[in-house]
């Protein structure tokens, strides 16, 4: 599904989070929106599944407004988003039981899909009595059981260590090549965005625009991010992290307003 | 999950530490005063005995339970249903929340002659006054709960594509369900108290109220000891045991 966002523009009273911003996601691609923290990032993501409006502009899916939340664009929350009083199982087939699938049907693709993200023997486990790791597996399997037509992932992984983090990057990159959403990741870890994202739009602090564009296109790609080093070093210069060891110079922060 | 049931056995030694010491005070009266201002635990504890035996004191019983059974329960729906409107709906919440408090100051048993004469003599007003007394807890713990639900929570239902109902039935309803057991707690204190009182007023046909009444109009200290204790036992096993069996029922998700 085609993601369109014309002058899309976000105020909360006077504080401008978004201003213009203009792009365009082609069906089954995946995009990696990078910035600072309170950039407005998350904002555009729930912009997108119809959980905030735009205050000036036009978001699409497919040509048509977003105006609501609907099940064919799903969220991935950073965490807590799985209910507590219910069972891995039970969060999962909650997805499919809200499209009023019968439950015996959810249940049974629910377990189907605990499996698929290797959570087989845990449907009866509360999120509380599994680790962080496995808890956002079961995020994941509650999205694609739905088999969304855009993933919408917001921080998805932000809480997790690194090696787990590693982990499930594997994990959803393998399920988002065998059902091909389109993708809009919002995420820190600049390696993240490398890794799953065939483009990466890197973010201005507030009010948010895009300071550069960086085109990887769809190729295979491993953890070994070697080759696109060159890529990262430029990013994380464009959030004020310096990585070459030059001490007479000093790179600058990005500021607001500066594009490429 | 081993804390709990180390507090469940300190709870129980802490119960069995206060009912020895509240008889004992009660004994240490009896000697002092004369038997027939204050009888001795084990005289009362006899005609407890000899009450359990008779068909009057279990219909009295069952007329108490019946009004409360009424009055609690409708206070519960009601409660639950008020509190989750009024938490859902913004506009409709402070004057609710502003409303409730102020109603909530006054005494149960206040209402009793508005609703005796309203509703006439019968198990009606009893009813009405034990709602009203079980009603506002319930009403207020489901609202504020029901405000402070997870955004998250809400929002990924959303996403999920929830209908409203289905947000109430399967998101707002479990989410709320621990506050709701915390009041629906203080409401049964509420309850209970507005039904004794009420009784004891209004006096019609037997229950536990109108037999405590009795007892001390016709100055028969032994009944109203046996009274007050069976009042103060049912009390106790309705909302340690009972409650919170429920309770621990329906969070059982919180206990693994």
């Amino acid at each position: 599904m085609q993601l369109q966002f014309e002058k899309v523009t976000k105020s909360f009273g006077d504080l401008n989070v978004i201003e213009a911003f203009d792009n365009t996601i082609a069906d089954g691609e995946i995009v990696a929106l990078v910035g600072p923290s309170g950039c407005g990032k998350s904002t555009l993501l729930h912009m997108v599944a119809g959980l905030q409006q735009a205050t000036g502009g036009s978001v699409r899916a497919a040509g048509q407004p977003v105006e609501k939340p609907a099940p064919e664009r799903t969220l991935v929350f950073q965490e807590h988003a799985l209910y507590p009083w219910m069972t891995l199982e039970e969060n999962v087939a909650l997805a499919l039981e809200f499209q009023d699938q019968p439950a015996k049907e959810a249940r049974a693709k629910a377990r189907q899909w605990l499996s698929r993200v290797k959570l087989g023997g845990f449907e009866g486990y509360y999120p509380h009595q599994v680790s962080g790791g496995m808890r956002q597996r079961c995020a994941l399997a509650r999205a694609f059981i739905a088999r969304p037509k855009v993933l919408l992932l917001d921080e998805p992984f932000g809480a997790l260590d690194a090696l787990t983090r590693m982990t499930l990057q594997s994990v959803l990159k393998e399920l988002i090549e065998e059902e091909r959403p389109t993708v809009v990741l919002v995420t820190h870890d600049v390696d993240e965005a490398l890794y799953l994202a065939d483009r990466v739009l890197v973010f201005s602090q507030r009010p948010a625009r895009v300071l550069k564009e960086f085109t990887l296109g769809h190729i295979p790609k491993t953890h070994d991010l070697t080759a696109f080093a060159d890529i990262r070093c430029e990013v994380l210069a464009l959030l004020g992290i310096d990585t070459k060891d030059d001490p007479g110079t000093e790179s600058p922060i990005p500021n607001k307003g500066v594009t490429a | 999950m081993s804390t709990s049931t180390t507090t469940g056995v300190a709870s129980k030694r802490a119960y069995v530490l206060a009912i020895a010491f509240i008889l004992f005070f009660w004994q240490v009266a009896a000697w002092f005063l004369p038997s027939f201002l204050m009888p001795d635990v084990h005289v009362a504890l006899g005609r407890l005995w000899q009450e359990l035996g008779s068909i009057e004191f279990y219909a009295g019983l069952g007329n108490s339970m019946g009004r409360l059974g009424a009055g609690y329960g409708a206070a519960l729906v009601a409660g639950v249903v008020l509190g989750l409107v009024g938490g859902t709906l913004s506009a409709v919440r402070s004057p609710l929340k502003a409303a409730i408090i102020i109603l909530q100051s006054i005494p149960s048993i206040a209402w009793v002659p508005l609703f005796l004469i309203l509703m006439g003599f019968g198990n009606m007003p009893i009813i009405v006054v034990v709602a009203v007394g079980a009603f506002f807890p319930t009403a207020l713990s489901v609202m504020n709960a029901t405000e402070s639900v997870e955004r998250v929570h809400i929002d990924a239902a959303r996403v999920m594509g929830a209908s409203r109902l289905q947000m109430l039935k399967r998101i707002y309803f479990p989410a709320v369900t621990p506050e709701l057991i915390t009041g629906a707690q203080l409401a049964f204190g509420n309850a209970w108290r507005a039904l004794i009182s009420a009784e004891m007023i209004v006096g019609f046909s037997a229950g536990l109220g109108k037999s405590l009444a009795y007892s001390g109009e016709i100055a028969d200290m032994t009944g109203v000891m046996t009274n007050i204790l069976v009042i103060a036992v049912l009390a106790a096993v309705i909302d340690q045991v009972l409650l919170e069996r429920v309770k621990h029922r329906l969070l059982r998700y919180q206990y693994l």
